[in-house]
């Protein structure tokens, strides 16, 4: 179930039992068709571990975006990440590997040099389709209706699939980003990285007329695993979480050094706002991207506390989160890895 | 309230040795008030006051600013500034200030001419002459305040500080990413926030709060001298253009400039490295404010972002009471 958040500042306390739930959706509920485009990226494999145990969704294809690192190690990352999870079973597609109108600028000094923290996958058996991560998106968007996509990299691709194909954007029912910062920055003063590493595509995105969710840096920046938290993670014991963990080390410090509280989990918090909003708050607003300034390229400009207002207002800005039911969703998903 | 520190700003005025100021604004309702707070106060010892454009055109601001003069007995001299931005048209605020840019109740006409200087050249000879360190108050488009900059550069060091109503940290108001006088004039504003002296910003993100209720119209009415029925009259109309955009109350805004001088302690921000957008698409005229410290660069501004606005509403009534 789906609770409303687009009043202002409402708040939904989570108070569903997740296990009892989940039972129930088994029965009764239809699993949604999900399609997530990512950057593979430590946090973009914790979205993908989790994503493969949701009972809610049914991932049905993954492409990979040149960010985090570049393409030649995002692509291998997603489909090893996938088959640690034992999902081989979905194919996945290659996307771009740069930009549409820039160099790509990576964070290996995030995500490491491999893009997993330099933890070594084994290689996955399977190999990534022969389509194009646009032409995969819009094939799956066609034969599905009720197609929800989940976008935790560079916009890349979801802007050349909606470049090529001018319907695409309305066969959508749902588009959750990880990307952007209503307020503030992490790349730049008042930037989000996902987003000012293309942010043209990123404004074909927030321009194409349809509603968009910004899972920005407002909400993922307490989106955080501390390091005790982590510690517990790992004491799972599957490789999953020993993965989880071990990846996730560089990252950790970087974000210690920063101040921060503990490793963001940005991408997982971006697949958790699609499978279920009750754990945020989020509030309707204009959002495009300024791609021409002087210092301001790649920000998301928000009309959410403006006097003006922008002619389209149906996105919405995640703007805070439960961080206890996140680490409870993250860790029932994490457990299910133990389960026979 | 959390009241934190600054680096920045570590001064307030005091009675025992009160503070030289210049008052430079573009009156407006919200710079009027300002100005009425400073005048009553003994803490401050206003030098001159400059006019700019901004909410309305130059003619109609040092008009204004004449009035407001006449209105509070200051007897200092008043340059006009320039009549446009450094380099850019004028962009005004007749739908916020109205046609006069002061509109509302009657004001006496000005006791005297603006003198024949411009505003940068009045503001300079105020700062030659000040045996100790001047604080500006610019509440419009920091136009005068970049040309003092660029023709003194000497006289830097004459200024011990800028309290500046302008930008938003975390919001907009005319457009999503821009406030009104930082959008004016971003040049200006590029070359004020570069230029190394101190700066105390009253942005948006604490004035929005500082904002006095229809109740507290009244309050200040029954003071019962002409100021406080100008003042009222002045608020009633100032709040009625944002009562259509459905604020609660009337945003005082350039009054938190000199309630930053007066009264640090109801106020709270951070100090943050601010820079000035003056191209882009949407975010022209936005201040970027390094809130995540990813930058490296030290502070240059000291970032107002809450206020006890009860606090607030009462140093304006005991302003008004000032005044008879």
């Amino acid at each position: 179930m789906n609770l409303c958040c687009e009043g202002e500042n409402i708040r939904e306390i989570w108070v569903n039992d997740m296990t009892e739930k989940e039972m129930k959706s088994d029965v009764e509920m239809k699993r949604v068709p999900l399609f997530i485009d990512c950057d593979t990226g430590v946090d973009d494999a914790m979205a993908l571990l989790c994503a493969a145990k949701m009972k809610s969704f049914d991932l049905i294809g993954v492409a990979a975006v040149a960010g985090n690192v570049a393409l030649d190690k995002t692509l291998p990352n997603t489909l090893n990440v996938l088959a640690l999870a034992g999902r081989t079973d979905v194919p996945v597609y290659k996307g771009a590997d740069k930009p549409l109108a820039r160099p790509l600028v990576s964070a290996p000094h995030v995500h490491g040099l491999n893009g997993l923290g330099g933890v070594e996958l084994a290689p996955s058996p399977r190999k990534e389709e022969p389509e194009t991560a646009w032409d995969a998106l819009y094939n799956a968007a066609m034969e599905h209706e009720d197609l929800v996509l989940v976008a935790v990299g560079p916009l890349t691709n979801v802007a050349k699939a909606f470049i090529k194909y001018r319907e695409l954007p309305k066969r959508l029912a749902k588009i959750v980003i990880m990307g952007g910062a209503a307020v503030g920055g992490n790349t730049t003063p008042c930037t989000e990285f996902n987003v000012v590493t293309d942010p043209e595509a990123a404004d074909i995105v927030f321009n194409s007329g349809v509603p968009v969710v910004m899972c920005g840096l407002d909400v993922t920046l307490k989106a955080y695993l501390t390091g005790d938290e982590l510690n517990e993670l790992v004491k799972l014991g599957t490789p999953q979480a020993i993965f989880s963990y071990q990846s996730q080390q560089n990252a950790l410090k970087y974000e210690l050094s920063k101040g921060l509280p503990g490793i963001c989990l940005h991408d997982p918090a971006a697949l958790f706002f699609a499978e279920d909003e009750a754990m945020f708050t989020a509030r309707k607003a204009g959002i495009r991207v300024e791609t021409r300034g002087s210092i301001t390229v790649g920000k998301t400009v928000t009309d959410l506390d403006s006097d003006k207002k922008m002619p389209y207002r149906e996105h919405r800005v995640v703007l805070d989160i439960d961080r206890e039911a996140f680490r409870e969703r993250l860790f029932t998903l994490m457990r299910k890895y133990g389960e026979v | 309230m959390i009241v934190r520190k600054s680096n920045i700003q570590t001064f307030h005025a005091s009675t025992e040795h009160p503070l030289p100021i210049i008052l430079d604004g573009d009156p407006g309702h919200d710079d009027a008030i300002a100005w009425v707070l400073v005048r009553s106060r003994p803490e401050f010892r206003i030098l001159c006051v400059t006019s700019v454009c901004g909410n309305q055109t130059i003619e109609k601001t040092t008009y204004n600013a004449g009035r407001i003069m006449a209105l509070l007995g200051m007897d200092v001299p008043l340059a006009m500034g320039l009549a446009k931005p450094l380099f850019r048209d004028p962009i005004i605020a007749d739908t916020v200030h109205g046609k006069t840019g002061l509109d509302g109740p009657e004001l006496p006409e000005p006791a005297c001419q603006p003198v024949a200087c411009s505003a940068a050249e009045l503001m300079a000879k105020c700062l030659e002459e000040s045996e100790e360190p001047v604080v500006i108050v610019p509440t419009g488009p920091l136009t005068n305040v970049a040309s003092l900059l660029l023709l003194y550069p000497e006289l830097k060091s004459k200024i011990r500080h800028i309290s500046l109503m302008g930008g938003g940290i975390a919001r907009g108001n005319w457009t999503p990413a821009a406030e009104f006088n930082i959008l004016v004039d971003p040049d200006a504003a590029k070359i004020v926030f570069e230029s190394g002296i101190p700066i105390t910003m009253a942005s948006l993100d604490v004035t929005e709060r500082a904002l006095v209720y229809p109740e507290d119209f009244e309050r200040i009415r029954c003071v019962g001298n002409q100021v406080a029925s100008v003042v009222a009259g002045w608020l009633e109309f100032f709040y009625h253009f944002h009562q259509s955009l459905g604020y609660p109350g009337a945003p005082v805004h350039d009054a938190v400039a000199v309630t930053a001088l007066l009264r640090p302690d109801i106020l709270s921000g951070r100090d943050l490295y601010v820079q000035i957008e003056t191209t882009g698409e949407f975010c022209r005229g936005a201040t970027v404010g390094d809130l995540n410290r990813v930058s490296g660069k030290p502070a240059n501004a000291y970032c107002l972002m809450d206020i006890n606005r009860d606090a607030f509403v009462d140093l304006l009534v005991d302003a008004v009471a000032y005044y008879g």
